[in-house]
């Protein structure tokens, strides 16, 4: 029994499992009148988080594998952008789906390209690229808000498998984002390419040496990356009803802190799909818990830094405890 | 064949000769204006930018904009890099009230002229040496959005000594937040209100504006008026106020700039006001001040705001006018 114990503990993702049932507990208990249970608190939450959190599960995956993405906050308004302009064009919907999902692997697919051809941190090609994307998205759209109601009513079925409510209580996007949780999950610790990810993460000669083609697992990861981005860009667009050229700022740190905070490390080889899932939850109920808690609301990013470097030593010293 | 072609000669030098006097004819010709701002990330800008460029084409000169994302120091090296190009003018977005006062000075005693638009020293030309100001006093526009929409809640009826004034940002500390808020203070204290709180709306991005918004509505049930102090900050109050289990004026809400989803939350009744700032203006009158400066010495101050849109009917022209970038 204790070995049992001991064996679930020591998975990284159950310290952040801890975490996240702690702080619901936490603010369950000690928000003002329990706002924090309220159902609109929770119908809000349900339909805003999953923007972030789709992306953050590629963005974990990716750091498994060794690599970072800075450039999800221009690749998500860009696929925004591509929907948009299809939408004007009159494109079928489905349509119009693929293509901006297509477009986001293609983002990805030359960040991959960029980085393992080129031999370039993809710290670097991915900033590079980040500033590319957003700049020609500059010059074509000229920041200007475009509305999509004028092409696609409010209440489609288009729109309800993506962004509806079920029941009138749940919003249909945290099914998805569960279910790209679950997708990648699989893939990643229950298919061949996962353990390709987590060895190539891991020690990328090794890799090699066994016969995996590292250039092309990293590739496809930033290529998942890029579909993701733009799925969380059409679910945001729908519900927003517009474009906005601002569409993703922040998320690339957001990201990188919510895979952190599920145990994924920085360097690679190490997370899970489950701990980066809580991760991103963590991240959010953790904003949205302090401004229930009457933080002065200007203090809240002082209380993300803090629980981020937190939960990278609390991850550290668990690491070390396994490695013994 | 020689008068053939000696006749085509002539009506070509003659046709050329023509198009040269056409093109020199454009008032502006050969002159060279920049402006240097802190935009960037927010289509504001873009509206701005159309203003520059129609005005640049119709005087026949050139222009450029510098868009440097809020970024203060990137900023100041840009306005160097300009003076260093001997523009025929500068107009410089002042958003800050020491930052600028040596820079500009430095760039008279080099003969380049430098005018303040969209946001201004708080002293004004007591403030700092720029040669006049286009755009919208920021604290009368704050106190216009304040004044209409607190007006709504005495009409309600509402006990204004015990009201909520909740004031999202997009970026806490800049100017324009800033000094907005100032003019809605300055209303507050007419109406008798005294408890407001500035909120950290989290940056740019909609979806965290929204979810900071929505959580402190649930978390201030108290709150009977929001205004956004920005842009953004205004666009997302609708959804906001939807998600936080709010009816229409239930809540008092207002805020600038006239995004689509903004008109939209005023005709379905979240959204009580909004002030568009007519940026359109800002960038045109910049470029044709500069030009009228370098012409005849004229230096006037244009105050380029701020328009109440606060019905349905003045919606119709906005959204016509929209998607030329003009509003």
């Amino acid at each position: 029994m204790i070995s049992y114990g001991r064996k679930f503990f020591s998975y990284r993702a159950v310290s952040t499992l801890v975490v996240f049932v702690a702080l619901i507990l936490f603010f369950t208990f000690f928000t003002p009148q329990r706002l924090f249970i309220d159902p609109r608190n929770i119908s809000a939450l349900s339909k805003l988080m999953p923007d972030l959190g789709i992306v953050a599960l590629g963005v974990g995956m990716l750091m498994i594998c060794g690599e970072f993405d800075l450039s999800i906050c221009s690749i998500l308004p860009f696929c925004s952008y591509i929907f948009v302009l299809l939408l004007r064009a009159g494109t079928n919907l489905s349509v119009n789906l693929v293509i901006t999902l297509l477009g986001g692997a293609f983002l990805g697919l030359v960040n991959g390209l960029v980085t393992v051809k080129g031999r370039i941190p993809s710290f670097i090609t991915t900033l590079g690229t980040m500033m590319f994307w957003r700049g020609v998205l500059y010059v074509h759209s000229r920041m200007w808000p475009i509305g999509i109601r004028a092409y696609l009513p409010t209440g489609s079925s288009f729109e309800n498998i993506l962004t509806g409510i079920i029941g009138g209580v749940l919003p249909v996007q945290v099914l998805w984002f569960g279910f790209l949780g679950l997708v990648l999950g699989i893939i990643l610790h229950f298919h061949k390419f996962g353990n390709w990810v987590y060895t190539t993460g891991d020690n990328k000669e090794a890799a090699r040496a066994m016969g995996i083609n590292t250039d092309r697992v990293k590739t496809i990861c930033f290529m998942i990356v890029g579909v993701l981005c733009g799925f969380a860009a059409v679910m945001q667009l729908l519900r927003l009803g517009s474009f906005a050229a601002t569409q993703g700022i922040g998320f690339e740190l957001k990201a990188i802190a919510a895979s952190v905070v599920g145990g994924t490390s920085l360097r690679g080889g190490i997370g899970s799909m489950a701990g980066i899932f809580l991760g991103a939850l963590t991240i959010q109920i953790l904003e949205n818990g302090l401004i229930f808690m009457r933080v002065p609301v200007f203090g809240i990013t002082t209380f993300i830094g803090l629980a981020i470097i937190l939960f990278v030593i609390l991850n550290n010293y668990i690491e070390r405890k396994r490695r013994g | 064949m020689k008068r053939i072609f000696l006749s085509i000669l002539v009506v070509a030098l003659l046709l050329g000769g023509f198009l040269l006097d056409a093109t020199a004819q454009k008032p502006g010709a050969g002159m060279y204006f920049r402006l240097v701002t802190h935009g960037g990330d927010d289509p504001f800008w873009a509206v701005v930018h159309k203003g520059m460029l129609d005005a640049a084409k119709e005087l026949g000169c050139r222009a450029d904009i510098d868009l440097c994302g809020g970024d203060l120091a990137l900023q100041q090296k840009r306005f160097r890099e300009a003076v260093g190009m001997k523009p025929d003018g500068i107009a410089l977005v002042i958003n800050d009230d020491t930052a600028w006062d040596k820079p500009v000075a430095d760039a008279l005693v080099a003969g380049v002229p430098v005018i303040g638009m969209n946001n201004d020293d708080k002293e004004h030309a007591a403030g700092n040496l720029r040669l006049c100001y286009i755009g919208q006093d920021e604290r009368r526009a704050g106190y216009m959005i304040g004044k209409r929409l607190f007006e709504e809640g005495r009409k309600k009826g509402w006990d204004l000594t015990k009201a909520h004034v909740a004031m999202p940002v997009e970026v806490p500390g800049a100017m324009y937040g800033v000094v907005r808020s100032q003019g809605i203070l300055d209303a507050m204290k007419e109406y008798g209100i005294t408890s407001y709180e500035v909120i950290d709306a989290g940056g740019l991005e909609m979806t965290t504006v929204e979810s900071r918004e929505t959580s402190y509505l649930l978390a201030n049930p108290k709150t009977k008026f929001m205004i956004g102090l920005g842009g953004i900050c205004t666009d997302r109050l609708t959804d906001s106020l939807k998600a936080a289990g709010k009816k229409p004026a239930e809540v008092i809400a207002g805020g600038f700039d006239t995004t689509p989803t903004t008109l939209t939350g005023i005709r379905e009744g979240y959204v009580t006001a909004t002030i568009d700032q007519q940026q359109y203006l800002q960038g045109y009158f910049a470029i044709y001040v500069l030009y009228l400066y370098k012409k005849y010495g004229l230096l006037p101050n244009i105050d380029t705001g701020g328009y109440l849109v606060d019905s349905v009917d003045k919606i119709g022209l906005i959204e016509k006018l929209s998607p030329l970038m003009i509003r």
